[in-house]
């Protein structure tokens, strides 16, 4: 049966696009991993190490872990004086990462 | 051979000359360019880090759903770095458009490709207003003819592509291949660094100038799956051999370079489903985009 160019590329991009509206509408949606699908705050709580994300503040890791953030600066050779509302990746170097940063904390809490 | 009663298409004039499924699939194709275009421009403006909550344009590539599809099933719903439940929606949308209307993504929506695209007709564009350019580009054409004969092959590495990501994704648990993504480059283009994915991107941009859509052709891996789940699609193009002139306009408007003109049905995994052929062959009837059981029988 022969099918209309304008409704086939409408068709289609219509089934594209009917997904993608359907998933949202069910919660099956998200595009930041600061957010749950329902649009919770993703944040560091200080229950698992792999909670930690490069995008998070040093200040607020430290603060959910108990960790002064002089002792992570100390730890990974970063500035005394490392400011607390950077974002971990901002701070990255051969010595600090946000694996290297999960590592040390995880053994000290096992302390 | 042609029937005398057979009807040429009537070509609209003026302002009608506009509505077209060339200018209608032009005009959602760049749609979906821009947004992505927007999404990518505003990510680099904000920025990332922090609490600000900035969705990502690789929060809306189709393949990054794929990538981390075997850790979504397997944990449960959680996903590889770079990756979020959106590119599993959009993985999912692709699929079904593939094997419902065939690779229709790759043909209307994908913005890659619609880069590509912009940029052989501005290619064409320059070659009509800059003779030596066009002259140039035709000689380098008669030159490079053995190796048209490479291209046949060449579209089987896409799927040398796809199988290399899926083994090591699997066992790296990473992205192995957004280093190597074009696309990906493009999208963090302000974070590029000279590695293999920029270059991949320049060899695409500039080979782009001389052959229609070279990274769907011969690498894209998305479009390697949209090829293999469109076998089932019960759409396809068919010629009607009574009616066809034997012009091969078709074939000279295919992007991707099928032998419409010689085919009775198009089932090939490479169409695009862009219908340009349709759109171009002077004789209504000859070529149309039919519906029948899947798999095109």
């Amino acid at each position: 049966m022969r099918v209309n160019s304008y409704l086939y590329g409408f068709m289609s991009v219509a089934l594209f696009v009917a997904i993608i509206f359907g998933a949202k509408s069910m919660g099956i949606w998200s595009t930041s991993g600061k957010v749950t699908s329902s649009g919770e705050k993703i944040e560091a709580t200080g229950a698992s190490v792999e909670e930690i994300k490069g995008w998070m503040l040093l200040g607020d890791v430290a603060k959910a872990y108990n960790v002064p953030v002089a002792e992570i600066a100390a730890a990974f050779d970063l500035p005394a004086d490392v400011a607390p509302d950077k974002a971990i990746k901002d701070l990255e170097s051969a010595k600090f990462s946000v694996t290297g940063l999960r590592t040390w904390l995880s053994q000290r809490q096992a302390k | 051979m042609a029937s005398t009663a057979a009807v040429i298409k009537h070509r609209p004039k003026g302002l009608s000359a506009l509505y077209s499924v060339h200018n209608v699939r032009h005009l959602i194709q760049f749609a979906f360019f821009a947004f992505i275009a927007y999404l990518a421009v505003r990510a680099i403006v904000v920025g990332e880090s922090g609490t600000t909550v900035v969705s990502s344009p690789e929060a809306y590539c189709p393949f990054g759903g794929f990538e981390t599809l075997y850790k979504f099933i397997t944990t449960g719903g959680k996903t590889i770095n770079h990756t979020h439940l959106s590119n599993v929606v959009l993985f999912v949308a692709t699929i079904a458009s593939a094997l419902v209307f065939r690779s229709s993504f790759c043909g209307w929506i994908c913005p890659f490709g619609t880069l590509q695209e912009g940029i052989m007709a501005f290619s064409a564009w320059l070659q009509r207003r800059i003779p030596f350019l066009k002259k140039g580009l035709k000689a380098l054409q008669t030159h490079a003819k053995p190796l048209a004969r490479l291209d046949g092959w060449l579209r089987y590495l896409k799927y040398v592509v796809l199988a290399w990501i899926v083994l090591a994704t699997i066992s790296a648990g990473v992205m192995v291949f957004r280093g190597y993504d074009p696309y990906a480059t493009l999208l963090t283009i302000t974070e590029a660094s000279l590695g293999p994915g920029l270059i991949i991107l320049l060899v695409v941009v500039v080979s782009s100038f001389f052959v229609e859509r070279p990274w769907c052709r011969y690498a894209c891996p998305l479009g390697a799956i949209n090829g293999i789940v469109s076998q089932a699609s019960p759409f396809r193009l068919e010629r009607n051999e009574s009616l066809c002139m034997g012009c091969s306009i078709c074939d000279k408007a295919c992007p991707v370079n099928l032998p419409v003109a010689t085919s009775k049905k198009i089932t090939s995994p490479e169409c695009i489903g862009c219908l340009e052929c349709v759109e171009v062959c002077p004789r209504g009837g000859a070529l149309e985009m039919k519906v029948g059981l899947p798999f095109g029988k």
